[in-house]
């Protein structure tokens, strides 16, 4: 990777760009005007607070958002920041309780036909479809059905896009003769095994694999290899398809890496397997294109700058076209309790827009945030910082393997978590067996 | 009379009624359907499992607390020199925050440069990385350690009470005939100090049962299910799967498991009392 730092000059006009093109939107939204509700009709929202939750991971973001959306409209962010396994059950819980302390919030993709069926979120349909300043086309189109829609119904605004790509140390594979990454999930394990058997008495392993039984961290490792070797969550008709071929060949395939991964892939959670890798004790790490920023920034502990490269995800099997899993992603909605709605559209409408959503992919500190929109994908500041994570990411325009998001997702989500967490520990028979006992599971929940 | 009712009536009253309707998350009691989530439950070998787990891990945690919380009290009780400091020292695994004490033993157990890993480094040069989470079995003791660890101070307190508060002269008389060392523990002192064992038992019974917060930090229930007590199951249906109704099944479960499990405890506890 020879990216390097600009000067901070382009990021200071960018924030004027976002700063100019924000009010502009504004001003059109106003104009647009027909759902906003009656608490803010002369859009002066000056000095009003709005509690928008999120999740750890987007603290950052949460900091830039704060400041750029006060600046623009005069109103107060509240950022309450809880565990990314909690977003969803704090958000129902609030609700439900009647304590309604949340106006937005940005919860992972899958849980919003949970979220919508216990009435803690709102249909946003008709504010969406008469609202031209969102420009619904803009949004990549692989991420804005699942980040938004349930049975047709729009219920949020696509925040971060979060897609995976395989990440690999330069140098670590120069030392163990390899002059590429790979291209198949075949080649991910022999230059994995290769590193790990050189190299793991000094502590440097193939790969950090996340294995931790957690729908976002060992779901994404299996959603990714399912991606690889061309599997599905469900068919055309909706339906579960999880114990295909494909799928066994994915779930093997994690179980075939764990021997030569990081120790252990059953303790490997974001910040185990982040550490090691800004560490250099890694050769390999699928992770979401925003790490390749951290990379590059020293003063968030990388000591890999300038040593790494990204590529797309490995296929494997008979599957050849690499393919983007989004495995986590979390979308805007708006709270179905809150007494702010004019405020809260407001401000979803502008975080969701292309300027926010293009500042926020190379602000430093990193925000943790990647692309949803066609053309802050195509953001010439990105591009130019980050020419080879612009490359990866375009992989979402050609379709994008994304989980289930209807009523039951987030059970069914961590139903397979915790059967490839026993296949992986030895307890659930083999992959076959493991995705047969899910397939029948998935058929009571989802269908 | 309303804190009763508050504190015991109005939680037991919401778990059996979204037990036996279809309860979310966040809308509960929409649909009775009678006894289908406990059938469901009880067909889910994963929960069966778990109940299980909660019942082995409980007992072999309480015995391991009881047991080296009356040897630790009895050896301060009979040690001139232990003064207050040390009595103190021993008390802080018991007032350190629960989640400092998950990531305390997480450190502990760390496969790259823990102290169990190096330590056994050092003892094998060479071999490969150990890793106590990694491993059904010794993740479901490495939990079991923890606790112990966190939770035998309470015992030691209780005990050490228990030994202060004896009357002297027993002791003394039962020496000059001719009673020391394990005889006069055994004959003299635990007697003495059973019922409080008793009751310490029961109590570091219940607490084992309830262990949620070193599972969440340590393994997350893993590796597999291994370390999956009751707890973090009910605590994964209604948090992570929004089910509040099958997680107030398995709590009503879970409470027939305990009381039976403790009950028999009671009763023994009751008649060293009254011994």
């Amino acid at each position: 990777m020879t990216t390097t730092r600009s000067p901070f000059a382009p990021r200071a006009r960018r924030a004027a760009v976002v700063a100019g093109a924000a009010a502009v939107a504004m001003v059109l939204s106003a104009c647009a005007g027909g759902a906003a509700g009656a608490d803010d009709a002369d859009g002066d929202f000056t000095g009003e607070e709005l509690s928008v939750l999120l999740i750890s991971s987007h603290e950052g973001a949460s900091e830039w958002l704060k400041t750029e959306f006060e600046k623009e409209t005069g109103a107060i962010i509240n950022p309450v920041i809880v565990p990314y396994d909690e977003i969803g059950s704090k958000l129902a819980l609030d609700q439900q309780s009647g304590a309604n302390t949340i106006d937005v919030a940005a919860p992972w993709y899958t849980s919003l036909g949970d979220l919508a069926a216990d009435g803690a979120i709102q249909d946003l349909t008709e504010w969406v479809d008469g609202n031209d300043a969102i420009d619904v086309d803009d949004f990549i189109p692989s991420i804005w059905e699942p980040y938004s829609q349930v049975d047709g119904k729009t219920y949020g605004l696509p925040f971060d896009g979060d897609t995976h790509v395989l990440f690999y140390n330069k140098e670590i594979l120069a030392r163990n003769g390899f002059d590429a990454p790979p291209t198949t999930w075949d080649e991910y394990l022999e230059q994995t095994k290769t590193i790990t058997e050189n190299e793991s008495a000094d502590g440097v392993y193939g790969a950090a694999v996340f294995g931790q039984k957690s729908p976002l961290i060992l779901g994404a490792s299996f959603a990714n290899r399912l991606a690889g070797y061309g599997g599905e969550f469900l068919d055309e008709d909706g339906k579960p398809t999880i114990n295909t071929p494909e799928a066994v060949a994915a779930a093997q395939a994690l179980v075939d890496v764990n021997d030569y991964a990081l120790p252990t892939p059953a303790e490997t959670d974001f910040g185990a397997g982040n550490s090691a890798w800004f560490a250099g004790k890694v050769g390999f790490i699928e992770n979401w294109t925003d790490l390749g920023v951290r990379s590059q920034d020293p003063e968030s502990g990388s000591e890999v700058v300038d040593q790494w490269g990204v590529t797309l995800l490995p296929t494997g099997g008979d599957n050849t076209e690499s393919r983007a899993s989004l495995v986590a992603g979390f979308s805007w909605v708006i709270a179905a309790n809150t007494q702010k709605t004019a405020l809260a559209q407001k401000f979803v409408e502008w975080a969701s827009s292309s300027e926010v959503n293009a500042a926020l992919l190379t602000e430093l500190p990193p925000t943790g945030i990647d692309p949803n929109r066609v053309s802050s994908l195509e953001d010439p500041t990105y591009g130019e910082e980050f020419p080879e994570i612009q490359e990866a990411n375009r992989a979402t325009l050609d379709g994008a393997l994304a989980w289930p998001t209807g009523e039951n997702a987030t059970e069914a989500a961590q139903v397979l978590t915790d059967e490839l967490a026993k296949l992986l520990a030895g307890e659930g028979g083999s992959a076959q067996d493991t995705l047969d006992r899910v397939q029948a599971e998935w058929e009571d929940l989802l269908e | 009379m309303l804190a009763l009712v508050v504190l015991g009536g109005y939680p037991l009253v919401f778990i059996v009624l979204a037990a036996f309707t279809e309860s979310s998350l966040g809308r509960p009691f929409q649909e009775f359907v009678g006894t289908a989530t406990f059938e469901t439950v009880l067909a889910d070998a994963d929960v069966t499992a778990s109940l299980v787990r909660g019942v082995v891990y409980a007992v072999l945690v309480a015995v391991a607390s009881v047991a080296l919380g009356v040897a630790t009290a009895v050896a301060l009780w009979r040690s001139v020199r232990a003064g207050a400091v040390i009595r103190t020292l021993l008390l802080l695994p018991m007032i350190t925050p629960p989640v400092v004490v998950g990531i305390l033993w997480k450190l502990v157990f760390n496969p790259s440069g823990g102290l169990v890993d190096t330590v056994l480094g050092a003892v094998v040069p060479g071999g490969a990385t150990f890793s106590v989470l990694s491993d059904p079995v010794l993740a479901f003791l490495g939990v079991a350690l923890a606790d112990v660890w966190e939770w035998t101070p309470l015992i030691v307190l209780l005990v050490f009470a228990a030994l202060i508060g004896q009357d002297v002269e027993i002791a003394e008389a039962a020496a000059l005939d001719g009673a020391h060392g394990f005889r006069l523990f055994r004959s003299i002192t635990f007697p003495a100090i059973a019922a409080t064992v008793g009751a310490a038992f029961l109590i570091r019974l219940v607490l084992a049962f309830k262990v949620f917060d070193l599972v969440y930090i340590l393994t997350s229930g893993g590796p597999g299910q291994s370390t999956t007590m009751p707890a973090y199951i009910i605590w994964q249906a209604a948090l992570q799967q929004f089910d509040v109704g099958r997680a107030a099944a398995i709590t009503l479960l879970l409470a027939v498991v305990v009381t039976l499990v403790t009950l028999p405890v009671v009763a023994l506890t009751r008649r060293l009392h009254h011994d």
